[in-house]
Formats: structure tokens, sequence, C-alpha cells
């Protein structure tokens, strides 16, 4: 629901009201978060409270799509010099952090050096952050006054702004990480319009409103306008979902496995749930899900006419449809871009060549070769047997996966073979490029198509290149990719490079999910932002 | 006339126990079937559409299944040539006019699961998966319970210290790292993972209940005669001792199966169970949680019924067993 | 009979250390590495090096042994993987919703099932007894996952009756609003097999001599239910409920995770998911000692009511 944004002509007049304690946001966690230390951690649901408690140089618009840059604490956008090298932030003055004992009673104010001390620790070893890959292009900080800050990063980076609008990328008070050492991450301290009041671990965290927050007036009403945020962790979608119909919680969209029951078949609220005043946004999540095979394998990679007939007679048998209406409980769209909608650089026109067509799979594999043993199951060219080795981890979700990719070799006559691991060994297994074939998600961190492009760069395998594709064609454009800003020319190195993805079919995009977000009737101007997690600063309660 | 004739009189004598056997007996035969592919052998046929509920209800929830269509419209192709192209076109070209897709029943009367198969036909087969895992599993428990606690109960000293310590160690481990173990050394490979998994963490309840046995019978004047004619303690052990031990042995050995059923229903659920090439009533249970909530309750209560028909009538005839073999119950 | 206690008591070491070798040898064979998780999204070579270097998982491993040893002795576990919350901290915090939910559920649990075993002890053979033991057997045949998630759908949903899930921050509201439930539904899962249970203690009391005994002399049947067998029947019922105290230190893991509550069973779970060693090594050391301290105690507890038993 789009709030107006009336010109406020009460905005001089007697004061602006503040946030109103009464008005608390009751929401839910699905996973248990893990701390509030910006470089200790990297889950999403510990990231949006962090984005509420802390406040990052940059951020982006609330209502406006595609996302768009604005400043946050910084007097103005970054002045990008050196060919975008050189990054120059001025810090507005008279911001101040969330008062806390460690500051010994005194105000204390935000300056471009809690920045530059905040960014720093991404790159200490010793703080072993998840995050520091965003940082890592940077040569050097400098503060040459108390409110300027000046980056220099190693290679030209037009998108460094976004990670200085990232979640993780708030300020915090060197003297509260000192102080609270091992304990930084429940105890919080930050300059943004939140604060921690209480914290139950892995069960509930309640959040109240800063009063020392910075003025930031909108529609008449100061920042935040709401008194606090309840955050319940309840892992079982049942729990989720009883526990908002019965109001015990204000908004709720981690509901994907319920959707039907709310949801028709044509993505509207059913008319029950209106009836009662019960809101529904659907957006798309910028995100690319996707199955990958690795291109070191012996069985399934290469870039062999043979190899590559194996892999396109996979990907046009794995029938999506299936996925996106029987898994996904219709709650997702076909993927057909690396770059997903909302996302700079995404082309809505392109249609994947990569389409389902079992009978044609068929053909394609004996046309070259992979005939049917005794058993009915096809073997390499050479006579030797041939098996997909599938992994995923030993939950419920993923048996699902297994069944549908199951069901699907099976229409093409090859033998499945299905690789049960836990997450954490799989994730090592797969930088160390000894899987076969794996489903994998990516959801932008930033709101640029260079985010998920990297995803298929030769020297990122091991790391997020999960397919350890190399190839020369791709890398050549997406070096030169990385020097041009968001247009149409690089928009086409883009279409170039993901009709070599598909051509050699390293992967099959599957879909992008909906995300369907459910709000009581007193909830008052949300609106789901593509990449900003913590929407509580702008919305309001009856 | 022996413990064993004496029972089964007793046995015979008890309706209860008596109908409890039959239905034992029926499930068995049930699950024979199935494993010879008499019934059930096409369970995993997508006969219906999806989730398609028992014919006194009429939800239609997911979408229809779209036409299928391979778009053979021309795509650009921004300048890069696919390597298959040719062979590709080739292909296609030789394909005939579109095959008509099966059509699928809209109802059954189980219902059926997300894939639009027969709940009825998963329960079946799912009789015969899971009766196997809990025999198969309470055989190996059994097996190793019983030799522990013989060599335990029978050697004493520092043969039953051992073995104490090895039953300490084994329980205080948390479940889920030992089964986690075992899943990770044979990884994963089916109904064998879970029966080991079941097995080789299920023996210490038995091994107890057989050393006190053990303990028992050993300083019995029987035993001593055995010594005194110089038997063996191999020959003691198993030839003399088991026997009248037995009886204990095999209600541990019925109740075993009663609790890995259940226990199988649990190790789906954490995501240990049989691989997907099968179903157990486990598997289906373990999609209960997310069909439950969206109100399709067809395939939670076909496995509940099944389930509770067999567990329930194999417990009534372990209890019935265990009082016609218990010489003082009378 | 002091010779018996210290000859137990000095068994706890060799056990301990079983125990610690085996957890230790399981957790680096099969624990999964953890800095892959700690590592995030992108993880470089470097950074999993750093994690695995701030964890203490690069060094040799018989230094990780040691190490493991002496955080057993002092009681130390260091702190949490992923969360880094000390880890006794862990177990303070999380001990008290678990054991609001299981003590309740033990006592009330074993009142019911002493009484209705009774009954059905007094009744025994009739069709009432049939009956009650029919409809054990049936209860016991569903899996706990049902009971679950049908009461929780039809009584806290449908119903409104209890909270849906969820914890609360006093114990008066712990005790009375969110564990209500979650006892109510663990409390029908375990009535059936304790009254199985303990009818059959009951009834090997029944068949013994002395109960005969106190017939002839005359005394009615209920006193004989009532009072003798009761108390000689107390001794595998006790230890019966002392056996499942170390299985409270667990908790109950389904029931934690379905009602959300913030108790050690789901805590295991979370550091199993997580690879977080030192708390399974906590745990798992803590439920070893209660394991082998609850099994000394029943054993004397056996020992003290009934004299003819002999500990050797």
């Amino acid at each position: 629901m789009r709030s107006l944004l009336v010109i406020p002509l009460l905005l001089f007049s007697i004061g602006a009201r503040a946030a109103d304690p009464s008005k608390i946001l009751r929401i839910t966690f699905q996973a248990a978060e893990t701390g509030f230390d910006p470089v200790k951690v990297s889950d999403y649901y510990s990231g949006t409270v962090i984005e509420a408690i802390f406040d990052p140089l940059l951020s982006y618009d609330y209502l406006a799509r595609p996302a768009k840059l604005v400043p946050n604490t910084a007097a103005a956008l970054p002045q990008i010099t050196d060919k975008g090298r050189t990054y120059r932030v001025e810090v507005k003055p008279g911001i101040y952090f969330a008062d806390d004992p460690v500051f010994r009673g005194r105000k204390r104010e935000l300056t471009a050096l809690d920045y530059a001390y905040s960014l720093r620790r991404f790159l200490d070893p010793k703080n072993r952050s998840p995050y520091a890959f965003l940082f890592e292009g940077i040569a050097g900080i400098e503060t040459p006054d108390r409110h300027t800050l000046v980056i220099r990063l190693k290679q030209p980076d037009f998108n460094f702004s976004h990670v200085l609008a990232f979640s993780l990328a708030g300020a915090v008070a060197r003297e509260a990480i000192e102080h609270y050492g091992d304990e930084s991450a429940a105890r919080p301290v930050g300059s943004g319009p939140f604060r921690l009041k209480s914290y139950t671990r892995s069960s509930k965290i309640v959040l109240e409103a800063n009063p020392g927050y910075r003025e930031v007036v909108r529609d008449g009403a100061r920042l935040p306008r709401i008194g606090g945020v309840e955050i319940s962790i309840m892992e079982e979608t049942q729990s989720r979902w009883l526990a908002f119909q019965r109001g015990d919680t204000d908004i709720e969209y981690q509901l994907a496995e319920v959707a039907p029951t709310f949801i028709t078949a044509d993505g509207q609220l059913k008319p029950e749930f209106a009836r009662r005043g019960i809101k529904l946004e659907r957006s798309v999540d910028p995100e690319i899900i996707y199955l990958y095979f690795n291109m070191q394998d012996r069985t399934v990679g290469g870039l062999s006419k043979e190899k590559i007939a194996l892999r396109r007679a996979i990907a046009m048998a794995y029938k999506i449809e299936d996925q996106i209406r029987i898994i996904r409980k219709g709650q997702s769209i076909r993927a057909q871009y690396p770059i997903p909608p909302g996302v700079a650089g995404h082309d809505p026109a392109f249609r994947s060549s990569l389409v389902y067509d079992p009978r044609a799979a068929n053909g394609l594999l004996d046309r070259f070769g992979y005939k049917k043993g005794p058993d009915g199951y096809r073997r390499l060219p050479d006579g030797g047997p041939l098996v997909i080795r599938y992994s995923s981890t030993p939950s419920e979700r993923d048996r699902q996966f297994d069944e549908l990719m199951k069901r699907s070799l099976d229409s093409i006559g090859i033998r499945l073979e299905i690789h049960k691991e836990r997450f954490p060994e799989l994730i090592k297994l797969e930088n160390q490029c000894r899987l076969m074939m794996r489903g994998a998600a990516w959801i932008a961190d930033y709101p640029d198509g260079d985010n998920f492009m990297q995803l298929l760069y030769g020297p990122n395998a091991g790391q997020s290149n999960n397919a350890c594709y190399r190839s020369p064609e791709y890398d050549k454009r997406y070096e030169r990719s990385r020097l041009l800003p968001d247009g149409p020319e690089r928009d086409q190195l883009y279409r170039e490079m993901t009709r070599i993805m598909e051509t050699d079919t390293v992967w099959l995009l599957t879909d992008s999910r909906y995300r369907n977000v459910l709000m009581q009737p007193r909830v008052k101007g949300y609106t789901k932002h593509p990449v900003m997690h913590a929407e509580w600063l702008y919305l309001d309660l009856e | 006339m022996s413990l064993w004739q004496l029972a089964w009189r007793r046995f015979v004598r008890d309706p209860v126990g008596v109908a409890s056997a039959a239905v034992v007996l029926a499930f068995t035969a049930l699950a024979a079937a199935s494993a010879l592919g008499w019934i059930a052998r096409d369970w995993s046929s997508e006969v219906a559409v999806s989730y398609a509920p028992p014919p006194f209800m009429k939800e239609e929830l997911l979408g229809e299944e779209m036409r299928e269509t391979a778009s053979s419209a021309a795509l650009p192709d921004y300048g890069i040539q696919d390597p298959i192209a040719k062979e590709l076109a080739e292909v296609r070209a030789s394909l005939t006019e579109m095959a008509k897709g099966e059509a699928r029943a809209g109802s059954l009367v189980f219902g059926a699961d997300k894939w639009g198969r027969d709940v009825l036909k998963k329960a079946i087969k799912g009789t015969e998966t899971s009766l196997l895992v809990g025999f198969a599993a309470a055989a190996l428990a059994t097996l190793l319970g019983t030799l522990f606690g013989a060599f335990a109960g029978y050697h004493g000293s520092w043969v039953d210290d051992f073995f104490n310590w090895l039953y300490s160690v084994f329980t205080s481990i948390p479940y889920l790292l030992l089964v986690l173990a075992v899943a990770a050394v044979l990884g994963q490979k089916g109904i064998l993972t879970v029966v080991l998994i079941l097995g080789l963490t299920g023996w210490t309840g038995i091994f107890r209940l057989v050393r006190a046995e053990y303990l028992k019978h050993r300083v019995r004047e029987y035993v001593l005669a055995a010594d005194a004619v110089g038997a063996s303690n191999a020959r003691r052990m198993f030839a003399h001792i088991l026997p009248n031990v037995s009886h204990v042995v095999l209600v541990q050995l019925s109740l075993h199966v009663v609790l890995f059923i259940k226990s199988e229903v649990i190790l789906s659920f954490l995501g240990f169970g049989v691989g997907v090439d099968t179903v157990s009533w486990g598997t289906m249970l373990a999609e209960a949680p997310s069909e439950l909530i969206l109100g399709m309750w067809w395939q939670i209560a076909a496995a509940t019924l099944f389930m509770a028909l067999a567990v329930t009538a194999f417990s009534l005839f372990t209890d019935a067993a265990r009082d016609a073999l218990d010489p003082r119950l009378q | 009979m002091s010779n018996y206690l210290i000859r137990r008591l000095w068994q706890f070491i060799p056990t301990l250390l079983g125990v610690v070798l085996l957890v230790f040898f399981l957790f680096n064979w099969v624990g999964g590495d953890p800095a892959y998780l700690l590592a995030g999204k992108i993880a470089s070579p470097e950074l999993i090096e750093n994690i695995r270097r701030s964890l203490g998982v690069d060094q040799p491993y018989w230094v990780q042994l040691w190490i493991f040893v002496k955080q057993v002795a002092t009681a130390d576990f260091g702190v949490s993987w992923s969360t880094n919350e000390r880890v006794s901290q862990i177990f303070a915090t999380r001990l008290g919703p678990s054991l609001t939910v299981l003590l309740p559920l033990l006592v009330i649990s074993t009142v019911i099932a002493l009484g209705a075993a009774m009954l059905v002890a007094y009744y025994r053979g009739s069709l009432t007894d049939r009956g009650i033991m029919i409809a054990c057997t049936v209860g016991q045949s569903v899996s706990i996952l049902v009971y679950i998630l049908l009461l929780q759908y039809w009584l806290a949903y449908q119903l409104g009756w209890f909270p849906v899930q969820g914890w609360g921050s006093t114990l008066g509201e712990n005790l009375l609003r969110y564990a209500a439930l979650p006892i109510l539904v663990g409390v029908i899962v375990s009535l059936a097999p304790d009254i199985r249970l303990y009818r059959s203690f009951f009834l090997d009391e029944i068949g013994q001599d002395y109960v005969r005994t106190a017939r002839a002399k005359g005394l009615g049947e209920g006193r004989v239910v009532g009072l003798h067998v009761l108390r000689n029947a107390a001794i595998p019922i006790t230890t019966n409920v002392m056996m499942q105290i170390p299985g409270l230190l667990a908790g109950a893991f389904l029931i934690e995770r379905f009602f959300s509550i913030p108790g050690i069973g789901r805590e295991v779970i979370l550091a199993v998911e997580r690879s977080d060693f030192p708390v399974i090594k906590a745990v798992t050391v803590y439920v070893a000692i209660a394991t082998m301290i609850v099994n000394l105690l029943a054993d004397l507890t056996y020992r003290a009511l009934d004299p003819r038993v002999q500990l050797k």
C-alpha cells in the first residue's frame, strides 16, 4: 500500500509527532538470528535487525522502483572521481549514537572516523567477516576531516555506492566494540532508528524506537512512528500462519507453503481474508534459483558436443512448470534471465532458449550415442555407466526437489543418485568443485546486475561460481562489463554472456519467488522494498 | 509339555491375541504381496491431478496443468552460436506431432499426493517398507543386544565392565549425532541406512534386559551342572541359557519392531528416511505438516490409519504372547 | 556399600573418557566443517582458513583433544561457534524452559499413569482392564508427530484454548499459558506406555506370595493393591521415573520445535545443524554425567528400597 507523499505543510508547525510507544509492530523470523555485530554475521535475519539499529551512509528511497540510492547519514550521494576509483562522502553533523553506558554519560556524535573504523573492520582478517568480499575492492580509507570520508578502490567500480548502502555497512562505535568485546553481537550500539531493548537468543528480539534518533520527518511525522518492534522466532510454518490468523502478528511473509490458502490462482487475496481488512502485497524477490552443472566434473562437465548435449537434454527434461506449480504452489515465476526483475540490467524481453521438451531431449541423447542398456537406463557413448549425482540436504523441503529431479531424469532414461549431505559439508564440497549437480539460489546483495553476472566469472570458481565455470569468452565480456555503468552497452554484453551460459548449458535457470506479504488492517504505509529489509522505519500502526 | 507348547495353548484361548495375530498376518501378507509386485507396483505413477481429494470433497487447490508448449519460435542469438544447433534442429524436425497426455483422475478413494500419486497405493507400498525396516532393524538390534548382554552377563568382571562402559557411552551421545554418524558413513543409501541407524543405536535396552537375565541364570543349578560335565562357555551361553531366556528376547524383538516403525517416522521427519525411489509411512507423515496446513488431510489420515492398525495389532499380539509365555501369570 | 559407591564413582572416569573420545571422533569425522557455514555466501580460501584458525580447528587433533579434556575438567566449554554466546550461558538460559515443560509433564503423567495402572490392576482381567489397555495400545500406535500437529491445529487454532506457540518472560506466564498445551501433548503421548509399564509392574507384584498371604489374612483388595503392592511396585516405578530424567536434559526436541520453546532440545538440533561443536560437546558431557549419576542413584534407591538386592 502506498502512502501518500503529501508535501507536509504541517512540517514546520508545532512539534512533529514522535514515536508512539503503544505502537508495537509484531513480526516473526523463520530462522534464528546469530547476533548483531555487522562483521560477525551473514544471515538475512541478523542483517535485518542490524539495518534497523545502525546507520549506513546511504540508503534507498522507500518508494522508488527500481531501487534508487539516496543519502542517509551522508549529506549527499558520493562524489565519484578518478574514473570510478575514488569516492568522497560528507557525513552530516549533528547525528548521535544512542545513549549507552560506554559513552560515560556524554552524547556521542557520529563522524567519518566511525565509518572508517566500521569499514576497516570488514577488512581485518581477525574478524573473519563473511561479507569481507564486498569490501575487498577498497585500497585505502582516509578522513581528511571529522566529517569527510574518502575511499580509494583498487579497481574502477561504479557500483560501490551500493556497498555503502548495504545493510551491514552501518557505523559502529569503537568504544562499544572495544568495551563489549565478545559480547558485541548482543550489545549493539548504533545511531539508527531503533535500539535493542531486550533479547532472548533464538527466541525473541525486542526493539524500541531510539529516542535520540535524528530528526527525519515524513508526512508531518517524525520517523519512526512506531514505538517498537517485537520479533519472535518461529520455525514452523504452521505456527507462523496460525499466529497471524489469530492476530498475534502484524506482518507475515514467510508463508510460501500455505499460499494457496489465502491466495487465489490468479494472485489475489481470497475474499474471506480481504473481508477482515487483511492486505496482501505481492512482489518478486530479486533472486534467481537455478540448477548448475559442475563444469569440471568428468561425467557432466566439459565443452565437447557430447557433454553439451547431455547437459542440454537434462535441462530440457527438467519440468520447471511442476516446480512452480506443485513445489512452489504457484508462488514463483519462471526465471528467463540471470538478472531478476527490479535489478539494474534486467532484460524483460529476454526468453531462455532452454525450453521443456523431453521428447527432443530423448532424441538428442539418442543422436549423440547415449544408448539405453539392458536395465533401461542410458549409458555413456563409450559404453560406460552413466549416473547423475544430484546433491541436496536431508530436509523435507529438498526431498521434493529430489522427487522432481527423479521424475525428470526418468523421463529421459537417466539413472539418478541422490547425494545427501548437510549444508556446511555441501558448501565445502561445492567450493572444492567436487559436486556434480545441485540446485542453488542467489539473492541480490545490492540491486545491480553485476552481483549476478559475477556468479559465472572464471576466477570466482571455488567461491561464488559454484558451477566452477571457466569460459574465456564469458570472462572477457564480464571484465569489459565491469568498466561500464548501467546502460545499453552493458546490457548488450550481458545478453551475450547469458547466451554463452545457455549454449554451454552451464545453468538451468528455474524461477524467482514471489514475496507475498500479508498485513493486518492496522498496518499502514508498508511496502516491501526489494533490497532494504527493515521497512519498520517508515510504517505506521493504527 | 515344554514352555512353548504350554504358551501356545494359553495363547489360542485369548481372543484378542488371536485376532491381533490375524491382523499381523494380514499386514505381513500385504507387505509380501507388495514386495513381490502383485499389488501397488505402480504406486509411483502419476495417475491423478496434484492433491486430488477423496470423492466426497471438492477442492481444486492447484492450478490446471498447462499444455506442453515446446516453443519452436526462433529466438535471437545475440551473435553467439549454439554448438549443437544443427543436431538439435535435426532432432526436432524428426519428431512427429505432440503425443497426447494421459488423462488424470480428478479424485481417488484415498486421494492423491502432490505429484498425483495414489495415496492408497503409497500406503500399501509403505507397509512393505515400514514393516521391512521395523523387522530388520529390530532383528539387528536384538542380535546385538542379545550377544552383548549374553557376554556381559555371563562372563562378568572386565567383560561386563567393558560392555557397561559401551552402554553408558552409547546412551550419553545425543541421538541425533549418532544418527548423523551412521548416515555419514553409509552415505544414505535408503532402506539399508535406516535399518542400520535404528539397529546400531537401538540395542541398548535389550542389552540391559538380557544381561540381567544372564546374571540371574548363570548361578542357577542347571548351568553349574553343565559346567560340571565340561560344557564350554559358548555352549552354556547359547545352548543352555539362551533357550530359557528366549521368551524375554522374543518379546523385546516384538516391542522393538513397534518402536522402530515409529522411530522411522521421526527419522524421516529429520531427513534421514528412505530414499525418493521408495515410500514408507514415515515419508508420508513427514509431508504432513506442510499438507495439513493446506487442508490436505488424506495422506496423513491414510498413513496414520495403516500404521495405527498395524502397530496396535502387533502390540496386542506381543502382549498376548508375553502373557502366554509368562509362567507366573495365571 | 561404600566400596561399591567408590567403585561406581571411579567408573565415571573411563566412561566419561569414552564419551569424550567418541564425541570427538564422531564430530571430526561426520560433524561437518563449521567454517563453511560461518563463511557466508562467498567463501574465499583465506576466509575459511581464518575461521578455522579462530575456532581452533586448524590445530593437530591431539591438541584439540587435550583442550577438550581440559574443558571437561573445568566444565567450561567456551563460546558457541555460531553465536559467540558462552556455552554455560546457553545452558543456563535454555534449561529453564525445557524444565518448565518437562518437569510438570513428568509429574502429571506419572500420577495419572499410576492411578490408571492401579485401577486396571485392581480390575484386572475385566472388561475395564481390557478396554483401557486396548485404548492405550491404540493411542500408542499413533506417532507423536501426528499428535502435535492435530492438537496444535485443533485446540490452539480452531478452538483457541491455548496459544499456538511461543514463550513468555515470567515463570508464571510460561507455566500457565505457554507450557500448557505442550505439557498436555506430552502427557497424552506418554500416558499409554507408562500405564502399560506400571500395570505390568503391579501385576508382577500381585502374582507374588506375599499378596496371597495378605488376602488370606483378610485384607481387602483395595488395601492390598493400594498399600502393599504399591510399595513394592514403587521400586521399578521409581527407577523408571528416574531413568527419564537424563531425557529431560536432552529435551523433547519435537515439542520444543513445534511450540517454539527456547529449550535445550531445540538448541541441540540447532547446534548439530550448524556444526557448533562447543555446544554439542557440552550437551554430550552433561548428559553423560547425568546418565551416570542417575543410574547410580537408581541402583542405590533400588538397594535402599529392597534390602534383598545385592550390589556387587
